[in-house]
């Protein structure tokens, strides 16, 4: 028995077959979701309250993507997802120049006070946002900053710690001897910055704009509280306000449970996108920004 | 002509001097600046991330605690500023408000059923691909699980109340052929509401920890599983003397992390739609009954809600200080 275990290859043991076996049903569990939301997005008119429901749709169908997209009357959802679009690049543009001139002085420069402001700027992450919401409405508010998307492009760059520290270690990384040489070409501080040190972080800037991207992306309660009007709120808030009409909506062919389902696909689709094609990104920001505090 | 050029250059010869002072004062004012200072470019490059955290993240911090001990009502304008201060009365109700009780102790049992699925099922994934021989297999099922994190958590929690959908929802339909006669109505019911909350917030979370418990096992090093095996060691009992203990940073980490959930907030109001709390606000957590109270009821008690957040607040604290001391006292 044991002799025709050896034999077997690694993979086939049933050890390996029992962790093999665990992780696909964990893996069905993570993607049944949106499988399903997928599925039901395709299905249209009575196939869609079908007793027995199939995974793959017999007759699919793009007509509720469609009918969500171009109604204008009942959906905004263009437009949400152009706000969203206009936040998350302006929040990300501006977190990554921020943490980037930032992270080089603090990996790079000798200046009095540096490492106690570090820690100052990373070490209150840890201190809960104790009506944080209510103080943040009136400053805004007082900032005249409500309800524009400005205001949001400036507000969630600020939560800089996890960023800062990601691009400080980044910079430390950068080989000595190269600034060195520069320095010695008679390089100034902004020359060695643009010149040496930037070509070495690209990785740390592209991991900090991901991260940007899925907070500022999938961000609910601070941009629910600053927009008031439906036309200028992001994708993330504009889903969760579908249910309430699409079900006064009837037709044969499109349903609020079909319809609404490609709305979520919709929203979600750029994160998945960006999460499976820049997937080695994520798991390096993960092990250099966040183990290594 | 002789002389004059002989003046010039005397000229040029002092003037030259003069400037050679001049630069020497010059440098050496440098020099003491940078030794007392440093590069000065250092404050230049930092000052837009301090000005942005000073105003949108340390400002609110500060304002949110003097907001704490006055009756701020946003639509009434004299209780704003200096004027509203009203000592400790928000705190005297708070104490005997009977919904934030249940609002606090509705969190702490979402926290409680959460906590241990999510941690377990997490650090299971992780040494479960840990033990994966195949690097393409190994990387596709970290892709598949942490695959939920990213997704917005409105959407991933609409995409769950499809799924609880009371008649066209796959669970029930299962449910009904797998023969039960009446199953239950997920978001609905009262009696199962705050239920229905964990299992779509542990899909959202626990890819993450997975991953951070993957790099903890990752960066163990290869060489004490060996010395382990040579003594004897069977599989569990590396996974048990030498994995867990040496994941006790990642511990801490998730711990941490883990406590800023118990708010809870964004799950019920997108779940429930809204700041009800669902069915007899079962699900009204300490999170949503504080956005409520500051920015959907009567005069927008933002003062009375600024109180309830510095609590959770503290006690979220006083959980994370109590965390960080235990896993310190064991690694001694």
């Amino acid at each position: 028995m044991s002799a025709f275990m050896r034999a077997l290859p690694r993979r086939m043991r049933p050890s390996g077959l029992l962790v093999n076996l665990s992780l696909v049903a964990i893996c069905i569990v993570c993607l049944f979701p949106v499988a399903w939301t997928i599925s039901s997005s395709l299905k249209i008119g009575e196939e869609i309250y079908s007793v027995t429901p199939r995974l793959i749709p017999r007759k699919p169908s793009l007509e509720n993507y469609i009918w969500m997209l171009t109604r204008p009357d009942m959906s905004a959802l263009p437009l949400n997802l152009w706000n969203s679009l206009k936040v998350t690049m302006g929040a990300i543009l501006l977190q990554c120049t921020v943490a980037t001139l930032a992270g080089f002085a603090f990996g790079r420069l000798n200046f009095r006070g540096r490492d106690l402001l570090f820690y100052l700027l990373v070490m209150l992450m840890f201190i809960p946002r104790a009506g944080g919401l209510m103080a943040l409405y009136e400053l805004m508010e007082y900032l005249h900053l409500r309800n524009t998307h400005i205001g949001l492009i400036l507000l969630y760059p600020a939560a800089i710690s996890v960023a800062l520290f990601v691009m400080r270690q980044n910079f430390l990384a950068v080989p000595r001897e190269l600034e060195e040489a520069a320095i010695i070409d008679g390089a100034g501080t902004m020359k060695l910055l643009w010149h040496v040190d930037i070509p070495f972080v690209r990785g740390g800037i592209a991991v900090v704009a991901i991260w940007e991207f899925i907070y500022v992306w999938g961000e609910y309660l601070i941009a629910l509280t600053m927009l008031d009007f439906p036309e200028l709120e992001t994708v993330a808030i504009a889903v969760t306000k579908l249910r309430g009409w699409s079900a006064h909506f009837t037709s044969r062919v499109i349903t609020p449970y079909g319809s609404e389902s490609a709305a979520y696909v919709v929203a979600m689709l750029p994160m998945v996108l960006a999460f499976v094609l820049l997937q080695k990104w994520f798991v390096r920001g993960l092990s250099e920004g966040i183990l290594k505090m | 002509m002789a002389e004059t050029s002989t003046a010039q250059k005397v000229d040029e010869v002092r003037a030259r001097g003069m400037r050679a002072v001049a630069v020497e004062t010059v440098r050496e004012l440098v020099r003491l600046r940078e030794q007392r200072w440093g590069n000065l470019w250092g404050y230049a490059l930092i000052a837009p991330a301090v000005i942005l955290y000073l105003i949108f993240e340390a400002w609110p911090i500060v304002r949110g605690v003097f907001m704490a001990f006055s009756d701020y009502r946003w639509l009434l304008r004299e209780t704003h500023g200096l004027g509203g201060f009203n000592g400790l009365d928000n705190w005297r109700e708070l104490f005997a408000d009977p919904t934030f009780w249940r609002s606090l102790k509705i969190s702490a049992q979402f926290s409680v059923m959460f906590m241990p699925i999510a941690l377990g099922l997490s650090l299971f994934t992780a040494t479960m691909i840990s033990k994966v021989q195949n690097g393409k297999a190994a990387a596709v099922y970290r892709v598949v699980a942490y695959m939920p994190v990213v997704l917005p958590v409105t959407v991933a929690m609409l995409v769950w109340g499809k799924l609880y959908d009371v008649q066209f929802g796959y669970i029930n339909v299962l449910l009904e052929k797998l023969g039960v006669a009446n199953p239950p109505n997920w978001l609905g019911s009262p009696k199962v509401a705050l239920y229905s909350m964990v299992p779509p917030t542990i899909w959202l979370r626990f890819g993450e920890w997975t991953l951070l418990f993957l790099i903890g096992i990752y960066n163990i090093n290869r060489e004490i599983y060996e010395a382990a095996r040579v003594d004897g060691a069977g599989g569990f009992a590396q996974w048990l003397y030498i994995t867990m203990p040496l994941l006790k940073p990642v511990f801490t980490l998730v711990l941490v992390l883990g406590t800023g959930i118990i708010g809870a907030t964004v799950e019920s109001m997108a779940l429930f739609q809204g700041t009800t709390g669902g069915p007899g606000q079962a699900a009204l957590t300490t999170g949503v009954y504080s956005y409520r109270t500051a920015f959907i009821s009567g005069d927008m008690r933002m003062g009375y809600a600024a109180s309830m957040s510095l609590f959770v607040g503290l006690v979220n604290m006083a959980i994370t200080g109590g965390i960080f001391a235990i896993m310190r006292t064991e690694r001694n």
